[in-house]
């Protein structure tokens, strides 16, 4: 029997894992509602495997898996989520999970991914696969800006004019202008207020 | 805003004024002293006076609407004022000479004109004249100490008032155009169109124009008003070749009127000053441009069509120019906090939807994946099926009363909000197999439909908590308003959040966060036997400044 600990705070979720583990060689042994409620029950229950949703509250489930990543005894991970954006999808391939499900992917899925990690392998979602890397290729084809630009796109989000930045940077009103040209060309932003709505966004 | 004839003569005409006082003092000064045979010694320079009468009248006629002679002579006047000031003091019997009215003349002349520093200025020169006159006839027999020195005060006394008045009056607002703001809300026109016509009608304007650009791209866009059509205008090229707060226009002269720092006139070509191709563009020929900064742009608004054009629309400019931008920025800022607010809303929804509806599909779909398996073994599948069949339906009211709440186009009343949570305690009762009963205080509330689905997921997740957390039989709700805020008090019997068999103590995530969201407040009370969950949300929007 592999001993499984469901960390998801959605009570429907949970049933209905209970009912799917039903009758297989998985037992579920305990769920954990937020992120600090999953670490205290990866530490107290020793799962073997651990099923993790992201959006949990107080500590998502990507900070729960960071977390477990410095321990040296941690349970195998299944990141299962109802989806996730380019960023968390960047930062769920960095922390190197052993399983990633979809839960609107087909059930079957979340069942051979079980069976795949409990052998010691890797197993992604078809899907979250795909979409993990168009976000790598987004991420990589995102606009490089120099140093000096990001600290500009900075100060402008800070709501600084022109003046101001020329100070603060020690260059002329002339030249803050030249490089805001630059980065509206380089983001394909129309303006100033455009540049400090969507630097984040854009910058990635 | 709508004038009268004499205010619609005299508005804004400080020029004028000064002017039509002139002549008239002259009038009656030459009235009075022919009237007064103790001034029959002055007779002979009836034709001196006559002279000043004459020049007087023609200086009104020759400034009443023209704003650059008005400019151009107001400080040669001034000082021909002051002279005249001089002649009459020396040529009239000191005793009885009605000269006051010529010293009153150029000291209201500089306070209305100018400012405080050139009331003082000219009223020192002034006394200083009085003071060389007297000292000249002090030698005659009519000398009266005592009558000097009551006269000298007088005018010492006169200077003060006058001083002050002059400080004060720089710091008159011409136009309160922020008043205007109250009537913005609710409008749907274009505000630079409002913010225009708001100007236009302050000045008596028939055509105006404002444009904005931003210090990087040279492209300027805005709107035009001309005989009440408006239309959109873009040009590449700035207006004004340097920074101004405003200044007085007319093409087929090529004369520019602007002020300079200390506020002295600077008389200038319109070509010097202004790309007359951009006013050809608009079709301006004369008028007022002013400057328009917004916390994001900086641009220009164009006034013309003006029935009367004068210096003190110089100072009016820079006032609308002001008012403008602050109606701008308000525009702006209720715009954004309205988007914000329905940004927020969409969040909300979209969270909402996720958190209940995808969640509950993806959880029916491992139930059908676990039901197949178990058929797939030969094993009993019915009562999954009917389970399933039972979470479907209940699903299936949640939604509707999900979309029901979100098709109403008004706010409910508290006692409406109270009859809906008592629909969904009876759905919860069966769900969970508790007797769950809902009170609702006689308080009148109006609440937000935001906010009734809040408080409807709250009790779900309260209710959830409870039976499965608590092993809770029996849940009393209680729902009131306290100040500005709605309270919403769960009690149950269950065991409450406190620790169990080692296990580390459950906590209300999913409604701290529900609550937070919402800027309220969530005490928690626990101990075998009774829990207490008070959780108070804010009526209105709580979200901290």
């Amino acid at each position: 029997m592999t001993r499984v600990l469901l960390a998801d705070d959605h009570p429907m979720i949970a049933a209905a894992l209970d009912v799917l583990l039903r009758g297989t060689d998985y037992e579920l042994i305990g769920r954990a509602r937020s992120g600090s409620e999953t670490l205290a029950e990866v530490a107290r229950l020793k799962p073997d495997l651990l099923l993790l949703d992201v959006n949990m509250p107080d500590g998502s489930g990507l900070e729960v898996l960071a977390e477990l990543r410095k321990r040296t005894r941690a349970p195998a991970i299944v990141l299962l989520t109802a989806g996730m954006d380019d960023s968390q999808l960047l930062t769920a391939d960095r922390l190197g999970p052993e399983g990633m499900v979809l839960k609107t992917s087909d059930p079957a899925l979340l069942l051979e991914c079980m069976d795949q990690v409990r052998k010691g392998e890797r197993w992604a979602d078809p899907e979250m696969a795909e979409r993990t890397r168009h976000a790598k290729e987004r991420a990589a084809s995102a606009p490089s800006l120099t140093p000096r630009e990001r600290e500009l796109v900075e100060l402008v989000r800070q709501g600084l004019r022109n003046r101001d930045i020329a100070a603060q940077l020690g260059v002329t009103e002339g030249t803050v202008k030249v490089y805001l040209h630059a980065i509206f060309d380089k983001l394909g932003v129309d303006n100033r207020t455009e540049l400090a709505m969507r630097g984040p966004q854009l910058l990635g | 805003m709508k004038f009268s004839g004499a205010q619609s003569l005299f508005k804004y005409q400080r020029g004028r004024v000064i002017a039509l006082g002139r002549a008239m003092l002259a009038l009656l000064f030459i009235l009075s002293i022919w009237l007064d045979s103790s001034q029959a010694a002055l007779k002979p320079s009836y034709g001196l006076l006559l002279f000043y009468v004459a020049y007087a009248l023609a200086l009104a006629a020759l400034t009443w609407r023209n704003w650059w002679f008005d400019a151009r002579l107001a400080v040669p006047m001034h000082f021909l004022d002051m002279v005249a000031f001089t002649a009459i003091v020396f040529s009239t019997n000191p005793d009885t000479s009605p000269f006051f009215l010529f010293f009153i003349l150029p000291l209201l002349s500089a306070a209305i004109r100018w400012g405080w520093r050139e009331t003082a200025l000219t009223a020192a020169v002034l006394i200083l004249l009085y003071l060389a006159g007297a000292l000249l006839v002090s030698h005659s027999g009519g000398f009266e100490m005592q009558r000097f020195v009551i006269r000298s005060g007088h005018l010492v006394i006169l200077s003060a008032v006058l001083i002050w008045f002059g400080i004060h009056q720089q710091f008159t607002r011409l136009f309160f155009g922020v008043d205007e703001l109250e009537h913005r809300f609710g409008r749907d026109e274009d505000p630079l169109a409002y913010v225009l016509g708001v100007a236009m009608r302050a000045s008596r304007s028939r055509s105006g124009a404002i444009m904005f650009g931003s210090p990087e791209v040279p492209r300027f866009t805005g709107v035009r008003i001309v005989d009440g059509a408006v239309s959109q205008l873009a040009t590449d090229r700035p207006l004004l070749r340097e920074a101004l707060p405003s200044l007085l226009f007319d093409v087929q002269r090529n004369r520019a009127l602007t002020t300079r720092t200390q506020g002295w006139y600077r008389f200038d070509t319109v070509e010097t000053l202004i790309d007359s191709d951009v006013l050809a563009e608009l079709g301006a020929i004369e008028g007022l441009v002013t400057e328009v900064r917004t916390g994001t742009r900086q641009g220009w608004l164009v006034l013309w069509d003006m029935s009367e054009l004068s210096v003190d629309f110089l100072d009016l400019g820079t006032e609308l120019g002001r008012a403008a931008g602050a109606m701008l920025d308000h525009d702006a800022l209720v715009s954004a906090i309205g988007e914000s607010a329905a940004a927020g809303m969409r969040l909300s929804l979209a969270r909402d939807v996720h958190d209940s509806i995808v969640q509950f599909l993806a959880g029916a779909a491992f139930r059908v994946e676990a039901v197949m398996r178990v058929s797939r073994g030969g094993g009993e599948v019915e009562s999954d099926l009917k389970e399933l069949k039972r979470l479907l339906i209940e699903e299936q009211s949640e939604i509707r009363a999900f979309v029901s709440a979100l098709r109403r186009d008004r706010e409910l009343d508290l006692a409406e909000a109270v009859d809906e949570l008592k629909t969904l305690a009876r759905r919860l009762e069966q769900q969970w197999s508790v007797d769950c009963h809902v009170d609702g205080h006689e308080d009148r509330a109006s609440v937000p439909i935001r906010l009734q689905l809040d408080l409807q997921q709250l009790l779900r997740e309260a209710v959830a908590n409870a039976v499965r957390h608590g092993g809770a039989s029996r849940i009393d709700v209680d729902v009131g308003v306290v100040d500005d805020s709605l309270r919403l008090a769960v009690k149950d019997n269950g065991t409450g959040f406190a620790p169990r068999n080692g296990r580390s103590p459950a906590e209300p995530w999913s409604l701290k966060e529900r609550v937070d969201r919402a800027h309220g407040s969530l005490f928690l009370q626990s101990e075998p036997g009774c829990t207490n969950v008070v959780i108070t949300l804010p009526l209105t929007n709580g979200a901290p400044a």
